[in-house]
């Protein structure tokens, strides 16, 4: 009999220590994804830290070669114009610092959101004829393919935002000649606007770190001075919108960033006949 | 005119004091809410510039105070970040306009010369023919002539005619356009609004002289006829 006991009792003990053993693999393995995660965010946050060093050292060097030549220099007007480049690189890195103050704030969920119902088909309507001359003028052809009455809970501000970030992003990248849609649908719940063009496109491996700040697809050739943060501006307000984005390939040849936004809860009205 | 300025930041506050001055107005300055609160008390200023962040009081709990009291004196307000809420709390709290930091004194100025004037206009109804120089506007009819010759703009170049026909003379810049026309209180990363501006001019200026809608290099877009 007390044969059976030991053997219990050792199946109990294996057991135990295979539980205790599992247990312990469980949350090793647990540590281990929270440490490889805490080193992917400090990874990461050093990596933006660097990249936030290297944006204002560049133009901080030129300032200082700017500022150092134009001292040596005794007419009044050289002084005028070093004044003026200066405060445009001033502005630059401004608009560096507010763009990434921003974004820190929306990531946090430090930033009020002001939700209403928001006309999206109106709103979408609006920043298209907003960007129409613009569009014009880069010899871009911008469509709209907006079905009628799509109502959203949200800030108008956010999705203004996050609509005319992605146009500007186009109106820069894409060719003369080229052609950038901007279309809204409504189903089940979730509108979906997608802001396609028959440009050059995302290589399938950036479409991810396309929101990261800093990510430019082709670091030497920044038009218009971007830098890098319009479209992680538009992932954080998408997120705060309980929504996202995503890059992928278009129909059209180029980018597709679709952008998805939960429905007004009350549902879809009916377009007025 | 003179005017007061509360802001903790000392060094800020005199270049605010010394760009206003250049541009003719008399300045007070004053370093915290409590000493803002006395002097706008005392009166005798035509508008107020407050910071949100002061020491001692608050920024717009010195506003709320001084609306309570019935004070009517216009109020630019400042704040450091540009959080959504300050804006409409700054309003809610008796502010005719909102800035954030930091920002261009060109814009600081257009705004400031724009809450002047409509504390200098108000009183009378509202007005529904815009004339400058020989360019008027029926806001009624939504109709436009220079010269007598009708000119035919879109519903949005109209809104922007108007605007700059409401500031006639002073420089309105590419932020208060976007804010009055569209709505819009942020700044788009590409030239629209400039755009936008081109198309008006062509429509009222191309067959006309003299030029009335100018460019200011740095700040924005004026109405006047140039020496």
């Amino acid at each position: 009999m007390p044969g059976i006991w030991i053997m219990a009792a050792l199946l109990l003990g294996v057991a135990g220590a295979a539980i205790g053993f599992w247990l312990a693999r469980r949350r090793q393995r647990s540590l281990e994804s929270l440490r490889s995660r805490l080193v992917a965010v400090t990874q990461s946050s050093r990596q933006t830290g660097d990249n936030i060093a290297h944006d204002l050292r560049t133009p901080l060097t030129r300032l200082h070669a700017d500022v150092e030549t134009t001292l040596r220099n005794e007419d009044s007007e050289a002084h005028r114009a070093t004044l003026e480049r200066v405060l445009t690189e001033i502005q630059g890195m401004q608009s560096i610092i507010s763009a990434l103050l921003t974004l820190g704030q929306a990531e946090a969920g430090g930033m009020p959101v002001k939700k209403m119902a928001v006309n999206l088909s109106l709103l979408l309507e609006e920043i298209l004829e907003l960007y129409g001359p613009s569009a014009e003028e880069r010899q871009l052809r911008l469509q709209g393919r907006i079905a009628l009455q799509i109502m959203v809970e949200a800030d108008r501000q956010l999705l203004a935002r996050i609509f005319s970030n992605l146009l500007d992003n186009a109106l820069k990248y894409v060719p003369a000649d080229g052609l950038v849609v901007l279309s809204a649908t409504a189903k089940g719940g979730e509108v979906v606007v997608t802001v396609e063009d028959d440009g050059p496109g995302i290589p399938a491996e950036m479409r991810d770190r396309i929101f990261e700040r800093f990510t430019r697809l082709d670091p030497s050739r920044t038009p218009s001075g971007g830098a890098g943060l319009g479209l992680s501006l538009v992932k954080a307000f998408a997120k705060l919108l309980q929504g996202d984005v995503r890059a992928e390939a278009s129909r059209l040849g180029g980018a597709a960033f679709i952008v998805t936004l939960p429905a007004a809860a009350a549902g879809v009205p009916r377009p007025v006949p | 005119m003179k005017l007061l300025i509360i802001e903790d930041d000392v060094a800020a506050a005199n270049l605010l004091k010394r760009g206003l001055e250049e541009s003719g107005y008399a300045v007070d300055l004053a370093h915290d809410g409590e000493q803002g609160l006395k002097q706008a008390r005392a009166g005798g200023h035509s508008l107020w510039v407050i910071d949100i962040m002061l020491p001692v009081r608050d920024g717009l709990s010195v506003l709320k105070a001084l609306r309570d009291e019935g004070k009517g004196t216009p109020a630019l307000i400042l704040s450091a970040l540009g959080k959504v809420d300050d804006r409409v709390e700054g309003l809610r709290a008796g502010g005719d306009d909102y800035m954030v930091k930091p920002y261009a004194f060109a814009e600081l100025l257009a705004r400031v010369e724009a809450l002047l004037r409509r504390s200098r206009s108000s009183g009378g109804g509202p007005d529904t023919l815009l004339e400058f120089a020989d360019l008027k506007i029926d806001l009624l009819s939504r109709t436009v002539t220079r010269a007598g010759q009708k000119i035919d703009l879109q519903p949005r170049e109209f809104s922007l005619l108007e605007c700059l026909m409401r500031h006639a003379g002073q420089v309105v810049t590419r932020t208060m356009l976007l804010e009055i026309v569209w709505e819009y209180f942020f700044d788009p990363q590409t030239n629209v609004v400039d755009v936008h501006i081109s198309r008006l001019r062509q429509k009222i200026d191309k067959n006309f002289s003299p030029p009335l809608l100018h460019t200011v290099r740095g700040s924005g877009y004026v109405l006047r006829v140039e020496a």
